[in-house]
């Protein structure tokens, strides 16, 4: 075992000094001379595109080129072409740091957009904050993000993890007491972002009376969900809440089904958002709901626009990752048209930060206004199966709303 | 009460999943000393191909195998003789852990450009529902798995015993240079053994597919917990390794049910500490771990 901790370390090194290596020295690309046209704007991006967060990593991606194209089109950012420049970090948070580093101080690019997932925008905003660098992320919704002490993070999404489910704890909160639910079970992942979502809506149905009969944590690394859904079952609850991504949304739906657990009402995060998952639990995704920050067919100003960009650029459809990524660009994009500046300097970084922080933009994901600590300050819209097909059923009477409520769900 | 009925029941059933997809890294730290990091690796490799064959042409993931076995032992005969065998001698073991930890980059990065890095799953009819037995509720899919793990380590068991090549191999496994003396090409059986390895992980790989939904990073998840069945088993020791996996998945159930899913994770890694502190060659396993 000690031999395997050795080859391990040794790998390690070798991989990080291989890191090293790969950097290119392009001498001075922004340094300009007076009297020259200015360069492009150039951006500097690190994305975990391989690891494991790679499938949102490249959403994201995705979503930062089809609003580069965009902008490139219109004539670019203050006249200036936009430039991307990516790193892959590999989903591994040492890395992140030291793409950032050297993407500031190598590349000396003039912004900087942020990563994927908590766990990565956190040691990424350390590094863009030390340099002064306005630092607006897609992804970074756990409440830790925004308990560091940055003064130049903004999360671009309408909400933060613990509020994602507002509007369905609304809805059951004023459901008449004869059909409210009573008790519900909470399993969720040891996961700053997953954790936050289920434990917001823990608290405020505890606060409605819905009384929590299991509360359960699980790494990730977790395989097998059968004697999770085992405790679920012997406390026949209500609800059933799973703080989830992806393939622990599906283990838990698989192991509810077997175990029989048939609840009234079924909330997973993230994990039904994707495309992939009604395949994935076959039948069972009927009526499941889910908190989703975007809808492609919401009609928030320029909405249609990217939905439309990115099919032509990439043949497929949009998903949520894309449009965060976006949504980055557009805010950035209002605040340096208005502050009239693109540079690495403190001032014009400052000048950016506070620009975004007292204002409201209008974004692919409806309008975006920030407290303080950079956390946005309106809530995610719920989404459900109904009839096989992704319905917006909260909040009631907005224009994004497709579809009511099924509640109680059918059984699965 | 129920409540422990039903995490036993499903320890046992898991317990015979990991029995399966452990058995191939016993048997190359048997015959060759090796770590083999990419065991997982090609589990998901597996994994994959039952998925190609299930949506090109509908297939159970089951049918791919009379495929995949022999084309996963020919790769392994193929990464014995040319890439390990060439490793010098004195530190195979760290190399080794280097070699495979290539090996499994490689095969997660080849996923990853075919498949791309979206999840991935097989869902059969049969995936979702239970049979129920004294209130104690079976899912058929870990039914099925158990019962593959079950055939498919008696198959290896019965190679390792009755035939010709199982007392080779054995013989090897035991002492390399006895075996050579008696005559015993042991080059050729190293790299039989580990097809044999690598075969197992074609038939695991297949149930781990019908299990759970994977993309290219999920062999990372295994790695751990495997080794440490094998170290708790015994280094080397196939019927050890398969005890071993067995009461950890049911410790694992008893623990999950009992007090959380963190604690369940970490009985592997409590059962690698006190094995390392109390009795280094494994529970169940041979002396191989003294020599080493």
């Amino acid at each position: 075992m000690a031999l395997v901790l050795k080859g391990l370390a040794i790998l390690t090194i070798c991989s990080l000094g291989l890191a090293a290596c790969a950097k290119t020295d392009e001498p001075g690309a922004t340094q300009q001379q007076a009297g020259q046209p200015p360069g492009p704007v150039r951006i500097g991006i690190s994305l975990p595109l391989t690891g494991d967060f790679a499938e949102p990593g490249k959403g994201i991606q995705e979503g930062y080129q089809v609003w580069a194209d965009r902008v490139n089109a219109k004539g670019g950012l203050l006249g200036r072409k936009v430039e991307l420049i990516f790193r892959d970090d590999a989903s591994d948070p040492n890395r992140v740091s030291s793409d950032y580093e050297s993407l500031i101080t190598q590349d000396k690019v003039n912004l900087v957009f942020g990563p994927f997932s908590s766990r990565l925008v956190i040691p990424a905003a350390k590094v863009a904050e030390s340099y002064g660098m306005l630092f607006v992320e897609p992804a970074g919704a756990a409440k830790e993000v925004f308990e560091q002490g940055f003064t130049r993070l903004f999360y671009a999404a309408p909400a933060i993890a613990s509020d994602h489910y507002n509007y369905l704890a609304d809805h059951i909160a004023r459901l008449p007491a004869g059909q409210r639910p009573k008790t519900a079970a909470y399993a969720s992942l040891d996961d700053p972002f997953a954790q936050g979502t289920a434990y917001g809506l823990r608290d405020r149905l505890a606060a409605a009376g819905v009384r929590t009969v299991v509360d359960e944590v699980y790494p990730p690394e977790t395989t097998d969900f059968a004697p999770i859904a085992a405790k679920i079952a012997a406390a026949k609850p209500d609800i059933v809440v799973g703080g989830t991504q992806f393939e622990d949304s599906v283990g838990l739906v698989r192991a509810l089904q077997e175990l029989k657990v048939q609840p009234k009402l079924a909330a997973f995060s993230t994990g039904p958002t994707l495309a992939e998952f009604p395949a994935a639990v076959k039948g069972a995704a009927e009526h499941i709901v889910s908190p989703v920050g975007w809808s492609a067919r919401s009609g928030f100003p320029g909405n249609d626009e990217m939905v439309r960009r990115y099919r032509e650029m990439f043949r497929g459809e949009a998903n949520e990752d894309a449009a965060n990524g976006y949504t980055v660009g557009q805010i950035v994009e209002a605040a340096v048209n208005a502050v009239k500046c693109a540079e690495p300097t403190k001032e014009c970084q400052d000048e950016l930060a506070r620009h975004i922080r007292q204002g409201t933009f209008d974004t692919v994901v409806g309008p975006l206004s920030f407290d303080d600590k950079g956390r946005p300050e309106q809530a995610h819209m719920i989404q459900q199966y109904v009839d096989g097909k992704v319905e917006i059923v909260l909040p009631e009477g907005s224009k994004a709303q497709t579809a009511k409520l099924v509640y109680p769900k059918k059984e699965w | 009460m129920s409540l422990l009925l039903q995490g036993l029941a499903l320890g046992v059933l898991t317990g015979g999943l990991y029995a399966l997809l452990a058995s191939g890294l016993s048997l190359y730290f048997g015959v060759m000393r090796v770590v083999m990091v990419a065991h997982p690796a090609f589990l998901f490799l597996a994994a994959y191909l039952a998925y190609t064959m299930h949506t090109a042409f509908a297939a159970d993931p089951f049918l791919t195998l009379p495929v995949t076995v022999p084309v996963f032992f020919a790769l392994g005969v193929a990464v014995q003789r040319l890439l390990l065998a060439r490793l010098a001698p004195d530190n195979l073991a760290m190399m080794s852990v280097l070699l495979t930890f290539g090996i499994a980059l490689t095969i997660e990065g080849l996923l990853g450009t075919v498949y791309t890095g979206s999840y991935k799953s097989i869902s059969m009819d049969y995936a979702t529902r239970s049979l129920t037995v004294g209130g104690v509720h079976l899912p058929y899919d870990k039914i099925i798995a158990f019962l593959v793990a079950a055939i498919t380590l008696a198959a290896l068991f019965a190679v390792l015993i009755r035939s010709r090549f199982g007392q080779a191999l054995r013989a090897t496994i035991q002492h390399r240079e006895a075996a050579r003396l008696v005559g015993i090409h042991t080059e050729r059986v190293a790299g039989y053994g580990f097809g044999v390895g690598l075969a197992t992980a074609a038939v695991g790989g297949t149930v781990l597919a019908l299990i759970t939904p994977f993309l290219p990073a999920s062999h990372w998840a295994w790695i751990g917990k495997l080794m440490a069945i094998i170290v708790v088993g015994g280094l080397g020791s196939v019927a050890g390794a398969a005890l071993a996996a067995v009461v950890l998945g049911v410790v694992e159930g008893l623990v999950l049910v009992t007090i959380d899913a963190t604690w369940a994770t970490m009985m592997f890694y409590v059962f690698l500490f006190l094995t390392l502190l109390v009795r280094p060659q494994g529970f169940f396993g041979g002396r191989l771990a003294h020599r080493f």
